[in-house]
């Protein structure tokens, strides 16, 4: 049995572009989230474009971590890919899919934009990228063992 | 998050979508007059949209007319013609202008709207302009052109008073010295009022009339926004009509809550005042119809916390239940999403009798429905001074059959010397005469 441990396959200087793409969607989803907060209690326009600016920009960035991971995932055997990841997969497809319609749903004019279908969405998105940006981390730490070990 | 939680959250969105993309539920033609069918309004992913491709028209073409009637270029190639102003002499003034460009991006949607709708004016570069335009030879097409006033800003609305020409620009109206029959003016603009322009100018048309004794002036300015996304404070005195006093320039409001009146008039013999108002959008197919009303003066027509009276719009905090009681229904709905822009009645001259102190509305046409509305000259005919019956097609044809391109769409009305029926085609870039047989 193949023993060589996960690999990924789209580094600079060793350091996998999927790690260093995630915290955008990860901060712009989240910021979206507090802005929309800020929103439903002023209700100022402002924190609603706010979380327009950082679901779109999220959502470009998610898509491009998205292509990196996968490209790592495919790009490994299937006796080197770590069973969580297929969690960490779904969960942040889910996210995508999620922060796409928050898109569309904050582009409507006024405080149906982000009440009650849009804050609902940004909260959603932000409790499901806890579950698979932990999994995520955890399974960078894990990669960084095998190699040390191997 | 369990997973029947999500696939609760997606099956709504797939809901949702899908009734963003399907047809009218009930024919818009149950929404004229001054009892329309209002729908509960729907939120969309997408709002509802349809668009036409402008294609102009070739040298042979015109739009229809109805039987008896016949309709001539009576100029073409302009830049965006959206005024006109018949002059006792037979000379027309037209105004050619297109939008100031002063919405910044403020959202994503803004890029997107910016290259969908934005690309359905045509490319010509608008004039900024108001020409004379004479017909020596009586033949219905005008033989000579004079640019009167250039490069201005944005004009819209045009007035001739007492030797004097208001213009309309975005941000002030303009007053020069102009007798009819001369072909140039008298010097150069004063300013009478300013009004607000930038920043934003979502609405930017200011449409211009005269009191019928020549006192005052009636400007309309339209709401900085679709349905104050842009906040509050950007519609400080907008979606409105002030009156101007013509000696002083001094402004009072005279009706407000009008989200974007255009086509200010007076029906002749009366000392009414006429506007046709654009409802707001993206609420569905057939909310909210524009409307034609006389306007009373104080009275508050809703906009931007509700819409025909009491219906709340949900869009709009915080919320304002004393302005909402006091919203004043409009008297008559021309349909949904006709972007009325034109208004003139039909006041003796050539016009059959049934016609005779009817309203012709000139609808530049849809964008914010599947299907496309408007695209015409609609006549509205009138009985003891209010609308009755429904709006007939008057002047049709800007559309393709398959309604996918658009020859021209229809914005400012007027009547000439002669009776005729002048419409300003801003994508047609042609001035259009109507005449009985």
């Amino acid at each position: 049995m193949d023993s060589r441990p996960f690999r990924p396959r789209l580094t600079i200087g060793g350091v996998p572009v999927h790690a260093m793409l995630v915290p955008f969607p990860i901060v712009c989803f989240t910021g979206a989230m507090l802005t929309d907060i800020a929103y439903v209690n002023s209700p100022q326009v402002q924190w609603a474009n706010f979380s327009q600016w950082l679901l779109a920009f999220g959502l470009g960035f998610a898509g491009l971590a998205a292509i990196c991971g996968l490209v790592d995932w495919f790009g490994n055997r299937t006796t080197a890919r770590p069973g969580s990841g297929w969690l960490h997969m779904v969960g942040n497809v889910v996210v995508l899919a999620l922060a796409l319609i928050n898109n569309f749903v904050h582009s409507r004019d006024g405080w149906t934009g982000v009440v009650p279908t849009g804050i609902t969405l940004s909260v959603l998105t932000v409790a499901i990228m806890v579950v698979t940006g932990f999994i995520g981390h955890r399974m960078a730490y894990v990669h960084q063992r095998a190699q040390v070990r191997a | 998050m369990s997973a029947r939680a999500i696939r609760a959250v997606v099956a709504t969105a797939l809901v949702v979508g899908v009734a963003a993309c399907s047809k009218p539920e009930f024919p818009a033609h149950e929404q004229y007059g001054n009892q329309p069918r209002l729908p509960a309004p729907k939120q969309f992913l997408f709002p509802p949209m349809g668009l036409a491709t402008p294609i102009g028209w070739k040298a042979n073409e015109t739009p229809t007319v109805p039987q008896g009637f016949a309709i001539q270029g009576f100029a073409r190639n302009l830049a965006n013609p959206r005024s006109v102003l018949g002059l006792p002499n037979g000379d027309v003034l037209v105004v050619e202008s297109g939008d100031p460009g002063l919405a910044p991006v403020l959202r994503p949607k803004d890029i997107v709207f910016g290259l969908t709708i934005g690309a359905v004016h045509g490319d010509t570069k608008p004039g900024n302009r108001v020409l004379l335009l004479r017909d020596t030879n009586g033949d219905g097409v005008a033989d000579q052109r004079f640019v009167l006033a250039d490069k201005l800003f944005s004009p819209f609305g045009i007035a001739v008073v007492d030797q004097t020409l208001y213009v309309a620009a975005t941000d002030a109206i303009l007053a020069y010295p102009f007798r009819t029959g001369d072909t140039r003016l008298g010097g150069p603009a004063r300013v009478l009022a300013e009004l607000p322009g930038g920043p934003i100018d979502h609405h930017w048309t200011k449409s211009l009339t005269a009191s019928p004794d020549g006192a005052k002036l009636y400007v309309g300015v339209g709401s900085n926004s679709n349905i104050v996304e842009n906040g509050l404070e950007a519609e400080k005195d907008r979606a409105r009509i002030f009156e101007v006093d013509r000696q002083t320039g001094a402004m009072r409001p005279y009706a407000t809550g009008l989200r974007n009146p255009n086509g200010l008039t007076f029906r002749p013999g009366t000392n009414d005042l006429w506007t046709v108002v654009n409802e707001r959008d993206e609420i569905g197919n057939n909310l909210v119809p524009d409307y034609m009303t006389h306007v009373k003066p104080g009275a508050f027509y809703g906009w931007p916390w509700s819409w025909y009276g009491q219906h709340v719009d949900v869009r709009v905090k915080p919320e304002r239940p004393d302005m909402v009681a006091r919203a004043t229904p409009p008297d008559y709905a021309l349909g949904p999403h006709v972007a009325a822009l034109g208004l003139a009645f039909a006041n003796g001259g050539a016009f059959p009798a049934r016609y005779q102190g009817g309203a012709f509305v000139g609808e530049h046409g849809s964008w914010d429905r599947t299907q496309l509305n408007g695209y015409q000259v609609a006549f509205v005919p009138f009985a003891n001074g209010r609308p009755a019956g429904k709006p007939e097609a008057f002047v049709s044809g800007f559309l393709t059959k398959d309604e996918k391109s658009a020859h021209g769409r229809p914005v400012g009305l007027g009547f000439d010397a002669r009776g005729a029926l002048l419409v300003a085609d801003d994508v047609g870039n042609t001035v259009w005469r109507v005449t009985a047989r």
